[in-house]
């Protein structure tokens, strides 16, 4: 155990803007016009607890890399806390975002049919094996994405058995017809099915207002292209697009590093080099306008929200600046449309934001659900913080409050070896420089109010945020319509004409 | 450990959080069993003596040490340097079983007030204080009890120590922020069940199953009663219930175990012990005969069939028995209704089936999503062919040997987790009065034999003990595709 602690090369310091004691008062901006439920419940600092001013800087440990010869990268983190392996393969060139516009879907189908039957092993047994073994195996492309992403995970003293029912499905996937009919319909009923949550059509309207024509703008596969997937078009996907040269696998757990490299070697050597070109789609632009959408949900007693719009790529010189900016703003319970608009206001049970950053720009995007009756109060907190963080630099306290809580918060990865893989693999994938991780801390402490308000500036513009609003449009167009003109669609995804509207 | 997570939505609503931020997650165990009883340990001397060393049998053991407070707060410490975190989790004795009637939904309101400040912590505080110091905190509820826990760097033993102490010591319960929260636990509920679909099921059908109060009503509670709920009541439960001799703390992680125990006892040993509380009765009348319901959800898209089952409380040999079954039917790609009813027969989206945990009367629970056009006759009848075969044979060897590595692999995954060990002793010191029961547990599951769950699938899934509810789409909402 002293070994593990050695290991992790924990050390104590206390940073150079560690705080002084006090975390500011949060100012709240004016109420319009006061709310008859809204309580006088304060947010308060008291600033007695004991805290320990020094942060436990932590050093995440760096795996063990090396490249197959059939070029695909290996990472490995030993781990012997727990008998237990977890491995993440990323292909990249084979994710959703490169299908055929007309054939959402197709990426995933293909992923989620590797488990279906290979040359050897039927659906069946394929199941049974890995669960006789106590593992765990999935296969996914989410849209939007570059990779294909295969997961599996289990005991260490079985690792070989299930890594080959892994190696099998990766490289011999049979694509079984009857299979597929099956997998089409179950997603069939999916489609239909999800349609009921809120969550999803809020999505669905979001990603289609902030990608538009870019290929992330799916969120569901659709009939359509569910009927059009067959045997050839999954093969064609497999065969073509899974290339180990631009792949990612990344092992933490009880391994031995230098041992299962060798055995890598010998049992992915089936799986050949091959070119694969990778044509990316235009990145996504911000919207320059304001638009605002109303899914109409008869009888919803909650509105859900959303609102953002395009920002920044994972290489942009602004990064850092966002995850200190979107902290403040929405990135968790301390956050200030948190504690604004639950704490002080009781709208919600929680908003959040949060921004996704990959290749090319995602957005940032905040929101949650509240009362039907509190919609436009609600609107008017989040165009209000979202002012405020533009047009009032953060305290001094605040600034380092945040800085500190992003910091110091990586010292819990440590406890889950594939969350320090994952540092290790996002890496890898934006090809960060090796001591990327090293001088995060650094680099985030050296952040000013300045850069907080400059990106706040450069991304959350109130006059071009889209916003998307799921709920009972006979009772929340009225607000709504006050930031624009609003375009009414059903929950099967239907834009309704105005004279349909309610 | 029982076995989660088989079914994709968050229906089972039995565990309720304070928050859902992006760093919380539901924690994959369950446990819960009989006895009201867990008294609170007489009074020891002064001195915190080590009441039992277990012994260590096995490399994975989770090895703690048990403590009890003069004011009968019962402490287990497990010292464990895999890395430098640590998590404190407080579990009271006190779930929404023990309400009052037109009072339901308290008991997690009640949590939410823990939140809103003490006396040296201000409203909101306790969350700004954990993140900032790069934490992760929160609290549930569930029918048999509360809990609130927070993972931390290991620097910050003090604060997590004194945060948990300073709100069972001195809570501020204004009438302001109890209406806050009373509008924020509405919220929850609107987006927990009202206003999502089957957002009616659970409480149909725990209120048809059930004849006694305590699980008849659900722990997020009704509108009207969280309306009237009061401050008075707010005072009055916190006197009965967040005494420190009705809650166990434990501990998990990176420290001293003298160095803790001492900030402990700083922290909590002021607090004053209270008059136990009485625990609920919660005898529950035998069921003479099947209860059916039909009801219909505007949400709804296809229909959705629950089954359930009463079985006893957790830690009991059948109820071991019943869980494993649950795995052999639900948990996987291979389990039993997955492969009849989702692949081979394609009249269901998903299948659920589970051995909720409990201290008192617990059920057994089936839920099955239709496919559209799926005769929902046809679908019941399936079912209980499922039922007939694990009376009338034993499962397969394979079966057995495949649970009892799915069990191997909830044993490794917990090693990784601080918080997952610390919230578990507490639960099973809460629940059983057992703590040690976190390593032992492995041999329970163990000693089932495939005789054995031939016996409890005929002793408990008897037509006469079932209830039936069926969740029909209601094609009024309008858009109908």
């Amino acid at each position: 155990m002293k070994t593990a602690k050695k290991r992790l090369g924990r050390a104590l310091v206390g940073l150079g803007f560690c705080l002084s004691a006090a975390f500011l008062t949060v100012r709240l901006p004016p109420l319009h016009g006061q709310e008859s439920v809204a309580p006088p419940s304060k947010v308060e600092r008291k600033n007695k607890a004991p805290v320990s001013r020094d942060i436990l800087r932590v050093k995440l440990p760096r795996p063990i890399e090396s490249r197959l010869k059939n070029g695909l990268t290996v990472l490995i983190l030993e781990d012997k806390r727990a008998p237990y392996v977890t491995l993440q393969l990323y292909i990249g060139g084979a994710g959703a975002l490169f299908e055929p516009n007309n054939m959402p879907g197709l990426a995933h189908a293909t992923a989620a049919m590797l488990s279906e039957g290979t040359q050897s092993r039927t659906s069946v047994q394929i199941a049974e094996e890995i669960d006789r073994l106590g593992a765990g195996l999935s296969a996914g492309s989410s849209f939007g994405s570059p990779d294909t992403v295969l997961s599996a995970s289990g005991l260490s003293d079985n690792f070989d058995d299930w890594f080959g029912v892994f190696v099998d499905v990766l490289l011999h996937p049979s694509f079984p017809a009857g299979e597929l009919e099956k997998l089409k319909q179950r997603q069939r009923a999916q489609l239909r099915e999800q349609r009921s949550s809120p969550g999803f059509l809020t999505s669905e309207r979001f990603n289609r207002a902030v990608y538009g024509d870019h290929p992330a703008a799916h969120v569901a596969a659709t009939l359509e292209s569910i009927d059009k997937l067959n045997r050839e078009a999954l093969s064609q996907w497999h065969r073509a697009r899974y290339a180990p040269g631009n792949a990612i696998l990344g092992i933490a757990g009880d391994v031995h590093a230098k041992q299962l490299i060798v055995n890598l070697e010998r049992r992915l050597a089936g799986w050949k080099q091959m070119d694969v070109k990778q044509t990316w789609p235009r990145n996504p632009a911000p919207a320059k306008a304001r638009r605002v959408v109303l899914v109409n949900r008869p009888n919803s007693v909650q509105t859900t929200l959303a609102l953002g719009n395009i920002a920044i790529d994972r290489h942009s010189p602004d990064y850092m600046a966002m995850v200190l900016m979107n902290h403040v703003i929405g990135g968790g319970a301390s956050s200030r449309l948190f504690l604004n608009l639950r704490e002080e206001k009781g709208y919600t049970y929680g908003v959040y934001s949060n921004f996704s950053a990959l290749r090319y720009p995602g957005p940032w995007r905040a929101g949650g659900s509240m009362r039907t009756e509190v919609t436009d109060g609600a609107l008017t907190e989040f165009f209000n913080e979202v002012r405020r963080i533009r047009d009032e630099k953060v305290t001094s306290e605040e600034l380092e409050a945040s800085k500190r809580a992003i910091i110091a918060s990586f010292a819990l990865s440590l406890e889950q070896p594939a969350r320090m893989l994952g540092f290790a693999i996002t890496s890898k994938q934006y090809g960060l420089p090796a001591d990327y991780w090293d001088l995060y801390p650094a680099k985030i402490a050296a952040l000013t109010a300045g850069d907080v308000q400059r990106v706040a500036r450069k991304y959350l513009n109130p006059d071009a945020l889209q916003l998307v609003a799921v709920g009972d449009a006979s009772k929340i167009k009225p607000a709504l319509e006050k930031y624009g003109s609003v375009e009414i669609f059903d929950t099967n995804g239907a834009p309704l004409a105005a004279a349909e509207t309610p | 450990m029982s076995m989660r997570s088989k079914f994709p939505t968050a229906w089972h609503a039995a565990l309720i959080a304070v928050w859902i931020g992006s760093e919380w997650v539901i924690l994959p165990f369950a446990i819960d069993a009989a006895q009201s009883k867990s008294p609170p340990r007489a009074v020891q001397p002064a001195r915190a003596e080590p009441l039992a060393q277990p012994a260590q049998s096995d490399p994975y053991d989770i090895a703690s040490k048990q403590f009890t407070l003069n004011n009968g707060l019962r402490v287990v410490v497990a010292e464990d340097h895999r890395a430098p975190t640590f998590s404190i989790c407080i579990t009271y004795n006190v779930g929404s079983r023990d309400e009052k009637p037109g009072r339901t939904g308290f008991a997690h309101l009640f949590e939410h007030m823990l939140f809103q400040g003490s006396e040296n912590v201000g409203k909101g505080e306790h969350f700004i204080l954990v993140q900032n110091n790069g934490g992760s905190a929160n609290g549930t509820t569930n029918s048999d009890r509360t809990n609130y826990f927070e993972t931390l760097p290991a620097n910050q033993l003090e604060l997590g120590i004194f945060l948990e102490a300073d709100r069972m010591r001195a809570p501020s319960i204004t009438q302001a922020n109890f209406d806050n929260q009373r509008l924020t636990v509405q919220e929850e509920r609107r987006q927990s069940y009202d206003n999502r679909p089957y957002g009616k099921t659970y409480e149909a059908v725990i209120g048809l199953a059930y004849d006694s109060f305590p699980y008849k009503h659900s722990t997020i509670g009704s509108m009207a009663d969280l309306n009237a709920a009061s401050v008075h009541d707010a005072k009055e439960f916190f006197r009965t219930y967040y005494a420190p001799n009705n809650a166990v703390l434990t501990l998990v992680g990176d420290f001293e175990t003298d160095a803790a125990l001492n900030l402990i006892r700083k922290y909590f040993e002021p607090i004053p012990a209270q008059t136990p509380p009485t625990p609920p009765d919660m005898t529950e009348p035998d069921q003479q005969g099947e209860r059916r319901k039909v009801i219909e959800d505007g949400f709804a898209k296809t229909p959705r069939l629950d089954i359930v089952y009463k079985i006893p409380p957790g830690n009991t040999p059948d109820w071991y028995a019943l869980d494993i079954i649950s795995s052999v039917l639900a948990n996987g790609v291979s389990s039993r209704l997955y492969q009849k009813f989702v692949k081979e027969k394609e009249i269901a989206l998903s299948v659920y089936a589970d051995a909720s945990e409990q201290r008192g009367p617990a059920l057994f629970w089936y839920s099955l999503m239709a496919r559209p056009n799926t005769d929902l006759g046809e679908l019941e009848k399936l079912l209980y062919e499922e039922i007939a075969r694990l009376q009338n044979e034993p499962i397969a060897e394979w079966e057995f040997k495949k649970v009892q590595m799915q069990l191997r692999r909830q044993r490794a995954q917990r090693l990784y987790s601080s918080r997952s060990r610390a919230n578990s002793l507490g639960h099973f010191a809460v629940y059983y009065n057992d703590p040690e029961l976190i390593n032992s547990i492995w041999r329970k599951y163990e000693s089932v034999t495939r005789a054995d769950i031939q016996k409890v699938a005929r002793a408990y899934f008897k037509d006469t003990q079932r209830t039936v509810v069926t969740t029909l789409p209601k094609s009024a909402a309008g858009d109908e595709r």
